[in-house]
């Protein structure tokens, strides 16, 4: 049990190390991606900032804008996940052959870039977060260290899950050579339904219903009202991390199942 | 000298149309894309006109021929100047710009106007449509001065934006490692979704006069619904000559860094 246990340290080490020092060659691309992530909620948090005026808008005034967008900032960054742009690019120029051949699934080193990525990625968000929480009242979030370990755990599962759902979207390009057009079409439901552009308690009740009984509300909302303190009481804490374990176990089942079958349709062009 | 250039661009984009008409699917998902975009836009402003009334004093329908504006330049910019000015950043690393500075031509226009993403034109055709249906929902005729200012403040639009991505890809010679320059100009562009107006103080300052954004889609869809006073147009134009003089100052400096790195 401990033997497996420390082979595994030691390859993700490798791993994560190589991934590393790879985005330490491209940081000033890293730099720029990042930036582009934080436009899309700063615009956002702008337009709320704007309508929500002196007053509220569905019980949103506008420091909660503000830490809900800075939120979706950090979260957001922290649970992306790439994976189906660069799936994409292995199965349709043959990338992936060399990554059959090794004895580790080239999901292993997938989930080592993101981790490497992240690590270095959202540091930098954080940090800028708690400078602007210094000179900035509105964003700053009030000391509670519980919330924010459960926080932490519940971004882990919804960073898990927008992995596995970004790769099995990557894998349809074994059949299709639209996979990343399936993932963009599926970011674009997301910027509703995960509450990248408003919080979900602003959406009409109904679409509201749909993100949480599918998976939009895992990914993003859930794990940044729980920081914000929107979620609140250990039921509604216990259901909402239920639900992402489930959503979790079943885009893993959606991501094996389409692994198998796909390697073997596989035809392996390139070299 | 001007009609070889136009001779030179017509036989790039001649074989360039021929290229494209080989991919008609391509068409096809073009289209599809582009309307899955402009209804994500749509329902984002309906979202906010569940709360509010109007968004920086302009009301739904006025949002709505902006943003057929926005699309409108976001066909331009994936037609012409994503698939042109775009790749710079790869050619200066890769030093393919060799190839390109020693032939007998203006390195910038070249640079810029030698491929064409042909279908992404009829994003221009669909967001000028979604422009003029939001004019008839408001119930408003432009007049012909309206209309001849909306035309003017569309061309400087175009022109700007141009303007932007020049000087931001210029940046390419001297940070020659960074591959995706592009995304700075897609981060600035989205804040041209929505009126300058409905932005706090500081950052409707940046994008009037630091990065002129205001002027590529409040400035043309004011004129279209007769907020502005058709004069606006000329100023718009003489932004346009600014940002394109600036732009050309910048792309001349970067150039002379350019040492070539192709083997």
């Amino acid at each position: 049990m401990i033997e497996p246990a420390r082979e595994w340290a030691r390859r993700y080490g490798a791993l994560i190390r190589n991934a590393w020092l790879v985005d330490l060659q491209y940081r000033a691309s890293i730099v720029l991606w990042m930036l582009w992530g934080v436009t899309e909620p700063a615009i956002a948090l702008g337009i709320w900032w704007a309508i929500a005026g002196e007053g509220q808008v569905g019980g949103y005034a506008r420091a909660d804008f503000a830490r809900y967008f800075f939120a979706v900032m950090l979260i957001n960054q922290l649970t992306i996940a790439w994976d189906s742009w660069y799936l994409d690019r292995w199965i349709r120029e043959g990338e992936l052959n060399f990554r059959l051949v090794r004895p580790l699934h080239p999901a292993h080193e997938a989930v080592a870039e993101n981790i490497a990525y992240k690590a270095r990625t959202a540091s930098v968000i954080l940090l800028v977060w708690l400078l602007v929480a210094a000179a900035w009242p509105a964003v700053r979030l009030p000391f509670t260290p519980g919330r924010w370990v459960v926080t932490l755990f519940a971004v882990l599962l919804a960073a898990a899950m927008r992995f596995f759902i970004s790769f099995t979207t990557g894998l349809l390009a074994f059949w299709t050579s639209r996979a990343t057009a399936i993932m963009e079409l599926h970011a674009g439901v997301s910027l509703f339904l995960a509450g990248r552009i408003a919080p979900l308690a602003l959406l009409p009740p109904a679409v509201a219903g749909v993100a949480g009984a599918l998976w939009f509300r895992s990914m993003l909302s859930f794990p940044v009202d729980l920081l914000t303190g929107a979620v609140h009481g250990t039921d509604a804490v216990v259901r909402g991390l239920g639900g992402q374990a489930m959503w979790l176990a079943f885009w893993i089942a959606a991501c094996r199942i389409a692994w198998s079958r796909g390697v073997r349709r596989y035809g392996a062009v390139g070299g | 000298m001007k009609a070889r250039w136009l001779r030179v661009l017509g036989a790039f984009w001649r074989l360039n149309v021929v290229e494209e008409l080989q991919y008609r699917a391509n068409f096809v998902a073009s289209v599809l894309g582009t309307l899955f975009n402009m209804a994500t836009a749509l329902l984002t402003v309906a979202l906010f006109f569940r709360h509010t009334a109007a968004l920086g004093g302009w009301d739904y329908w006025e949002i709505v021929v902006l943003l057929g504006v926005f699309n409108a330049l976001t066909g331009v910019i994936e037609a012409v100047l994503r698939p042109g000015i775009g790749q710079l950043a790869e050619e200066v690393r890769g030093g393919e710009l060799d190839l390109v500075l020693v032939k007998p031509v203006d390195p910038q226009a070249f640079v810029s106007f030698r491929r064409l993403d042909v279908w992404r034109f009829t994003d221009v055709v669909l967001g000028l449509g979604l422009a003029g249906y939001a004019l008839a929902r408001l119930g408003r005729v432009p007049t012909l001065p309206q209309l001849a200012a909306f035309a003017v403040a569309l061309a400087a639009a175009a022109v700007v934006v141009y303007a932007i991505w020049v000087a931001l890809m210029s940046l390419a010679f001297w940070f020659v490692s960074v591959e995706n320059i592009a995304v700075l100009f897609d981060a600035v562009y989205e804040g041209a979704r929505y009126p300058v107006s409905a932005y706090p103080g500081a950052l409707r300052f940046l994008f009037v006069y630091l990065i002129p954004i205001a002027w590529t889609t409040t400035i043309p869809a004011s004129a279209l619904t007769g907020r502005l006073r058709p004069e606006l147009a000329l100023v718009a134009a003489l932004v346009a000559a600014v940002a394109f003089a600036v732009a050309r100052v910048v792309w001349r400096a970067a150039l002379k860094r350019y040492a070539g790195a192709s083997g």
